[in-house]
């Protein structure tokens, strides 16, 4: 049941995002042949543009932006209001009487959300590589980024990629947390028999202090062990490492207690309007 | 047999009491009607029983279980908003019922479909209020379930499209199923009823048959309930 859950997730949110992402793709290229004709020389110091030129390209890298901004928007958007309206409006009749467990509901929005941030971020990657192309090698880059390696290595003695590693998932267990904070904030509002969004809006504000009090209490308490260590220089890196891993692993801490809340209240105080 | 049984079943939203101690079996082939003014507690008996809401004390069981994933499974649930997505076209939510429940008859649901005028390529926020609860029921009624919940089924469809769907849903259900109605529009659905159960202020005031409460009181069920709940 799970696959199909996640399958309809995926068809009830890509009508939304497909159409964005097409938009953004075909306002890049445009972008980009834009600046290729009006302005061949745009990367370098002098730039010299043509007024028409300078008005087509000041339009679309605004529409460019508003874009970018849109597509970042409407991604947050869409993981609230299908946890919210999807379940605990009037369609949440439907969805709670299908014949499929809670978590698999939840973890299929929670799965689907997650993809469309990642995709989100690949396609705004994507975009801008699109739009530089031409203002730099490849041969540069690869060599740069060797470089940046081996000067890496030489400074810490250890490879860059279990910190690169480190800090991703430190992102995508960041990115969960946030997500199942969202989560667990609409279904505390649906606890309330009116005002449930502003419910949830000031569930989410609570939460948020209180884990703010928390983490000053932690900064007060554990960095002073280590802050000797970091002074030293020495093992400046291994202070960093702690903060990235030390997060991560809040985070999941975080997780879980945003996910079982947000389980239990689905199974046993469930309160459609 | 039993379908659906009831014990002790009490339910209070912070203080007020929805119900109250509520016993009741409902046996297997049989299609009975919940009965009883607005806000006497038919919609909460309905929602305990599939799982939308959690007893607050006493305990519902269908064919033996608590309501969960089996019981859902089961039981044919017409809820009494329209649950509907609006951007889906009324073939995607077949589809939909067809991946989440294993019993729903698709041939079943195109045939009503067509009954009905309806075009399986409408998208459902173009539809009028009327429309969409006919598409909710044919979709409920296209499942082979073993327990049919239908919350104000006929409510808000006109009269020549309730005979239509009375004989629908009598004429859709297994012989060993039941299907429970709940509705104060009596007098139209009293011809499809072998059972009755009275419902008001959360408690069950009389469970009975049909032709018991025609020999009994010499009355319509109409009738009876008119003056039982008289204002």
């Amino acid at each position: 049941m799970l696959r199909k859950l996640l399958k309809h997730e995926v068809k009830a949110t890509g009508r939304t995002f497909l159409p964005l992402y097409g938009a953004l793709l075909i306002l890049t290229i445009f972008t980009k042949v834009a600046m290729t004709i009006g302005a061949p020389d745009f990367f370098s110091d002098n730039v010299t543009t043509g007024p028409i030129a300078e008005i087509i390209l000041g339009i679309a890298f605004t529409l460019y932006f508003v874009l970018v901004v849109a597509l970042c928007v409407m991604t947050l958007v869409v993981i609230i209001q299908r946890f919210y309206k999807n379940l605990f409006t009037d369609e949440g009749y439907l969805m709670f009487t299908l014949p499929v467990k809670t978590w698999e509901m939840v973890f299929s929005k929670l799965v689907v959300g997650l993809m469309w941030s990642v995709v989100c971020g690949l396609m705004l990657a994507i975009s801008g590589f699109i739009l530089s192309l031409g203002s730099f090698s490849m041969l540069e880059v690869s060599q740069a980024i060797s470089a940046g390696y081996a000067d890496f290595y030489a400074q810490f003695g250890m490879s860059l990629n279990v910190i690169l590693f480190e800090l991703f998932l430190g992102m995508l267990v960041g990115g969960v947390a946030s997500i199942l904070m969202i989560y667990v904030s609409i279904a505390i509002g649906q606890l309330f028999n009116q005002h449930r969004i502003i419910a949830a809006f000031g569930a989410y504000i609570v939460i948020t202090i209180v884990m703010q009090i928390i983490a000053s209490v932690i900064m007060v308490v554990v960095p002073l062990a280590n802050l000797e260590a970091y002074m030293e220089g020495i093992e400046a890196m291994n202070a960093i490492q702690w903060l990235i891993n030390g997060t991560t692993i809040c985070n999941v801490i975080l997780c879980v207690l945003f996910y079982f809340g947000t389980q239990y209240i689905m199974q046993k105080h469930l309160n459609l309007e | 047999m039993t379908i659906l049984s009831a014990k002790n079943l009490t339910k209070n939203f912070g203080k007020k009491v929805a119900l109250s101690d509520v016993n009741v079996e409902i046996p297997r082939g049989r299609i009975i009607g919940l009965l009883g003014p607005n806000g006497s507690g038919k919609s909460t008996f309905i929602k305990l029983a599939t799982g939308l809401l959690v007893p607050t004390g006493g305990e519902i069981t269908i064919d033996g279980l608590a309501p969960g994933i089996e019981t859902k499974a089961k039981v044919s649930y017409l809820s009494e908003r329209t649950y509907l997505n609006g951007w889906m076209r009324v073939e995607d939510i077949i589809a939909f019922f067809e991946d989440f429940y294993q019993d729903f008859n698709r041939i079943k649901a195109e045939n009503m479909l067509l009954d009905l005028n309806i075009n399986p390529g409408d998208r459902l926020k173009t539809m009028s209020k009327g429309t969409k609860e006919k598409v909710q029921l044919i979709l409920v009624m296209s499942r082979q379930a073993e327990l049919y919940l239908l919350d104000e089924p006929i409510g808000g469809v006109d009269p020549a499209a309730r005979d239509y769907i009375l004989n629908t849903i009598i004429n859709n259900y297994k012989e060993n199923a039941s299907v429970v109605i709940s509705t104060h529009l009596i007098a139209d659905i009293e011809q499809v009823l072998d059972d009755i159960i009275f419902i008001s202020k959360g408690e069950i005031t009389l469970t009975s048959t049909v032709d018991e409460i025609r020999e009994k009181y010499n009355k319509s069920v109409d009738g009876l309930f008119r003056e039982v709940f008289k204002c």
